[in-house]
């Protein structure tokens, strides 16, 4: 049984899943499966989610037009639903990744003293 | 375009897609373990723990995919839809031509029918003024000669003591009398007054804004008692709060203010203020045949007409039985005061004018889908690369509604400007006493409501033939053909366009016709009397200064000898009522019988008009007397009562020699009184009391010197041609005698111009309906040189052809002209008969003119003729002088 998610604080969770989605899709379109298994690796598993919690996020964050699907081919030769990121999500990206900057320098700080 | 590809183009199922999506991750996942040594059965169970709870995971997402695709679809309607009215704008620009001829169109169609709709608004819809006004119904007295005739006083009690179906009923003088009133300063003023029973400020629901209403005490008591209106309150008081309770002098005596009516507070007509009539429980038998009340109730909250009818006549019968004498064969009729209030013909002309108005609306719309036509003709090629570039049929007729809409939607405000414009003139045309007092037209909220969903409808009515029309066309066949072959296909339905123009035109033309025929024929026809340069003014003398009948007498003796000196003055008369005019009694105030005949029943016997005159007043309006002797210094106080007929009033006597008869004659509305005995002395040629009156009406004139009256109108014939020249110097005379400003002097006017107020309504009619068809005759002039012009440079290479191959250009001429012809003829054959089956509809608004009058069916073919010939002979001139050399070139 890996590592639980309680490695990271709750509260952050859920925008955080938001960002690293749309951080994951910057590399270009790919499928739910191809997204969970970026952040596994890219985060050293330090970010364990639940498979499951990955696709009521995908819905949303195309529901707020971030992301839109079409129709591809998976490396498996299937047809595959895929994600790609629009410009109103790399902009909400942006303001996540520098709202998370100026959160992280604030908390280093801290723990710096 | 590309977030919506997903839902247009691939249109898999939400739980399809989503069963997909998890198998996919499920499969990859299991493989995954697999390469990191798990056995293939674990590794599945493990994913699938992964996963978690799928069944709710799907409902979460499917459920987010939903609202997705539906706010999408929201969107990318309003996308399209605003992309939609940016085209449709660029699209006009590009053909300023065509926008201003369609816009200017429909605004002139919407601007016409927002204006006639604030006339329909103000009389038909809207509800009277009054707090809970549906349940406001006017009570008649419903007997063999009229269904509708007013209430004895007694009858009107015990309506109201034995009905079940009413909270309460009360109960006015129908017409306005007048009253001196001495003013503070000394100045005397006419002012009208309406007598009413205490009881109708409450059945009429209106507060006073000063003081009170009458009560029942008051009533009981008999006190004396007026309430006054607004204006006067204004215009004499200056709004002065403590008029409350004080007293008027009024006829010389004591009249105690109790309150203030607000302005917009009319019952029938206006008036100044509303006197107290107090009816006692306990009148004499006689009362019950005094109908001189008009009654209104207020039914109990819930009551229908129906059943406040039912209720009252078996009170009415009830009454018949124990009075059999005044009440035997009378019985009631019960109607909304909002009918008896606007009145039938008010509610026939607005109908008339709103039919007429759409009717011209209708055109519109067929000239502007003309256009449209034309136009989507010649964009056959633009819709054909758009479909074959993806867009569906729908897509593109969405759009073409769109422009039709922007366009009506430009039309409409530019109606409302219209609109607002004919309403600020109507006014000026529409004749006093058509509307009545409690009504106003205004341009408010609700006709730029009306314009606004006229406006779209409109838009809608016009743009669809077009929109469906031009993209029936295939996409192959319009971009491979010539645009020069993409002809015929919409010709048709243009030709059946214009001949529905062309047959309403005639339609409103042939209406207009009869109404201008109507007109002239109560301008025209003889009334028995003439009426030019006669000057009238209405002279109040106060009693208590001018007691009658001497010192009255003498006043007018003096002021119509003064008069007489005045230069330029023919002829001096007095009556109390004009011809044409209003009469102080009422329509019939009079019963007659020739003494010595056998007693008639009481409801049977015949009325008569009555009128009093000085013995000049048959000079002075040039009015013969046919038979027997005018009135002269025998017929004076004292001496034997004499009186004059008229010819209908001498017929009902035939084969009687009418002079020398006897007729006993007693007022209609107060049976109380004594009958009195005159003698026939003279017969006076038959004059119209209304212009359009279709049976002669009965009359009888009694001589001034037997009969005083203090409120008569004062006749002046001038010599010199204007009457009102005359004005001045008539006032002057009235004040050299009057040196203590005691007599009231009102209501300047001319006959001629009592006489352009009573034909008013024909007039009115006759002018707006005339104005319409005018409208209409014009546009469709537009729609047959639309379609003319159109085909004619559609055809220009095929008259080149002919040309070149030896058609004379009076060929080519009569090639044009043989179809519009054709169209024409049809559309006005259809007009003709719709207008044959149509005019009895305004059989009632007719005078002296047959509904199928053919010489109006004359007149009308007539115009139509050199108006269609006027709009042809342009294009027709253009394709006789076609070039074949320069046509056969011309692509």
């Amino acid at each position: 049984m890996p590592p639980t998610a309680s490695k990271t604080p709750n509260g952050l969770l859920h925008g955080a899943l938001d960002a690293l989605i749309l951080k994951t899709l910057t590399r270009g379109p790919s499928h739910g499966y191809a997204v969970a298994r970026f952040i596994e690796e890219t985060t050293a598993d330090a970010f364990l989610i639940e498979d499951g919690s990955l696709y009521p996020a995908l819905y949303r964050l195309e529901r707020k037009g971030w992301v839109e699907a079409e129709w591809g081919m998976s490396e498996l030769g299937r047809r595959a639903k895929l994600y790609r990121l629009t410009d109103a999500g790399r902009e909400q990206l942006a303001a996540e990744v520098a709202t998370w900057k100026k959160f992280s320098a604030g908390v280093s700080k801290v723990f710096a003293t | 375009m590309k977030r919506s590809l997903r839902s247009w183009l691939w249109r898999v199922p939400l739980d399809q897609e989503f069963d997909e999506e998890i198998a996919l991750h499920l499969e990859m996942r299991t493989r995954e373990l697999i390469d990191n040594g798990m056995e293939p059965a674990a590794a599945r169970a493990q994913a699938i723990k992964r996963m978690g709870d799928v069944k709710r995971l799907k409902q979460t997402c499917v459920d987010l995919g939903r609202k997705r695709d539906r706010e999408m679809s929201i969107t990318l309607w309003l996308e399209e839809l605003r992309e939609d009215i940016k085209f449709a704008f660029r699209q006009l620009r590009a053909a300023p031509a065509f926008s201003l001829v369609a816009t200017l169109t429909l605004a002139l169609g919407i601007g016409a029918n927002s204006a006639i709709f604030a006339l329909v608004d103000a009389t038909l819809l809207r509800p009277l003024p009054y707090g809970d006004a549906g349940q406001l119904v006017t009570i008649w007295e419903k007997s063999s000669a009229t269904a509708r005739g007013f209430a004895s006083p007694p009858n009107m009690l015990d309506w109201q003591s034995r009905s079940r179906t009413f909270a309460a009923i009360a109960g006015y003088t129908p017409s306005m009398g007048s009253m001196v009133m001495s003013g503070r300063d000394g100045n005397a003023l006419t002012v009208s007054r309406q007598w009413v029973t205490s009881g109708i400020f409450d059945v009429l629901g209106v507060k006073p804004i000063a003081g009170r209403t009458f009560s029942s005490e008051d009533e009981a008591q008999r006190r004396r008692g007026v309430v006054i209106s607004e204006g006067l309150w204004d215009t004499r008081f200056d709004r002065d709060p403590s008029i409350v309770g004080s007293e008027l002098k009024l006829d010389g005596e004591l009249w105690p203010v109790v309150g203030v009516m607000p302005r917009d507070f009319e019952i029938l007509g206006r008036t100044s203020m509303w006197a107290m009539r107090p009816f006692p429980p306990n009148m004499p038998p006689r009362a019950r045949g005094a109908y001189q009340l008009q009654v209104v109730g207020r039914m109990k909250p819930g009551v229908a007409v129906e059943a406040a009818q039912a209720d009252l006549a078996v009170v009415a019968e009830g009454l018949a039985r124990e009075y059999p004498g005044y009440n035997k064969g009378r019985t009631v009729t019960v109607e909304p005061l909002h009918d008896t209030m606007v009145g039938s013909d008010l509610k026939t002309t607005s109908m008339l004018f709103l039919g007429v108005v759409g009717f011209v609306l209708l055109i519109c719309c067929a000239n502007v889908a003309n256009l449209l036509l034309a136009r989507a003709t010649a964009r056959a090629r633009e819709l054909a690369v758009r479909s074959a570039l993806g867009a569906g049929r729908r897509r593109i007729i969405r759009q073409l509604l769109t422009e039709s809409v922007v366009l009506s939607i430009l039309g409409g405000l530019l109606g409302i400007g219209i609109g607002a414009a004919i309403l600020q003139v109507t006014p000026l045309l529409i004749p006093d006493g058509l509307l009545p007092a409690s009504v106003t037209l205004a341009f408010d909220i609700r006709i730029v409501a009306f314009c606004a969903i006229a406006a779209l409808i409109v838009g809608m009515v016009f743009g669809i033939a077009p929109a469906f029309r031009a993209t029936a066309v295939s996409a192959t066949e319009a971009m491979g053909a010539d645009s020069r072959t993409t002809v015929g296909s919409g010709g048709r339905v243009r030709s059946l366009l214009v001949m529905g123009e062309v047959a309403t035109a005639v339609l409103l033309l042939f209406g207009a016709g009869l109404l201008l025929r109507t007109l002239i024929a109560v301008q025209s026809y003889d009334r028995g009397y003439r009426a030019d340069n006669v000057l009238t003014m209405l002279v109040d003398p106060l009693g208590s200064a001018y007691p009658p009948p001497f010192k009255q007498q003498q006043f007018y003796d003096q002021v119509e000898a003064e008069v007489r000196a005045v230069p330029g003055v023919a002829d001096v008369g007095w009556s109390s009522g004009l011809p044409l005019g209003e009469s102080v009694f009422g329509e019939y105030p009079f019963n007659y019988e020739v003494v010595g005949d056998a007693p008639l029943d009481p409801a049977r016997k015949p009325i008569t008009a009555y009128q009093i005159v000085s013995s000049t007043y048959f000079s002075t309006l040039e009015l013969p007397i046919v038979a027997g002797r005018a009135f002269d210094a025998r017929d004076v106080m004292g001496s034997p009562r004499v009186l004059i007929v008229n010819e209908a009033f001498a017929r009902t006597l035939a084969p009687r020699n009418p002079i020398g008869l006897q007729v006993s004659v007693k007022p209609v509305d107060s049976p109380d009184d004594k009958p009195v005995t005159l003698e026939i002395v003279g017969v006076a040629k038959q004059v119209k009391q209304r212009p359009d009156e279709s049976a002669d009406y009965v009359q009888m004139y009694t001589p001034l010197l037997q009969d005083p009256i203090g409120d008569i109108h004062l006749l002046v014939k001038s010599n010199t041609g204007r009457a009102e020249a005359l004005t001045a110097a008539v006032r002057a005379a009235i004040s050299r005698i009057d040196k203590q400003q005691l007599v009231g002097v009102s209501g300047v006017t001319t006959l001629e111009n009592v006489e352009w107020i009573a034909t008013g309504r024909h007039r009115f009619r006759a002018v707006m309906v005339g104005a319409f068809a005018a409208l209409a005759v014009v546009l469709a002039m537009v729609g047959v040189f639309g379609i003319l012009a159109y085909s004619v440079q559609q055809r220009t290479r095929d008259f080149g052809v002919r040309r070149a191959l030896g058609a004379t250009s009076k060929d080519v001429l009569n090639l044009v002209v043989r179809d519009a012809l054709k169209v024409i003829a049809i559309g006005a054959g259809i007009g003709l008969i719709a207008s044959a089956m149509l005019g009895r509809m305004i059989v009632s608004m007719l005078f002296g003119v047959q509904p199928l009058d053919l010489a109006t069916f004359a007149v009308v073919t007539v115009v139509l003729s050199l108006t269609t010939a006027l709009s042809m002979a342009g294009p027709a001139l253009r394709a006789a002088r076609i070039d074949p050399a320069m046509a056969l070139r011309s692509k």
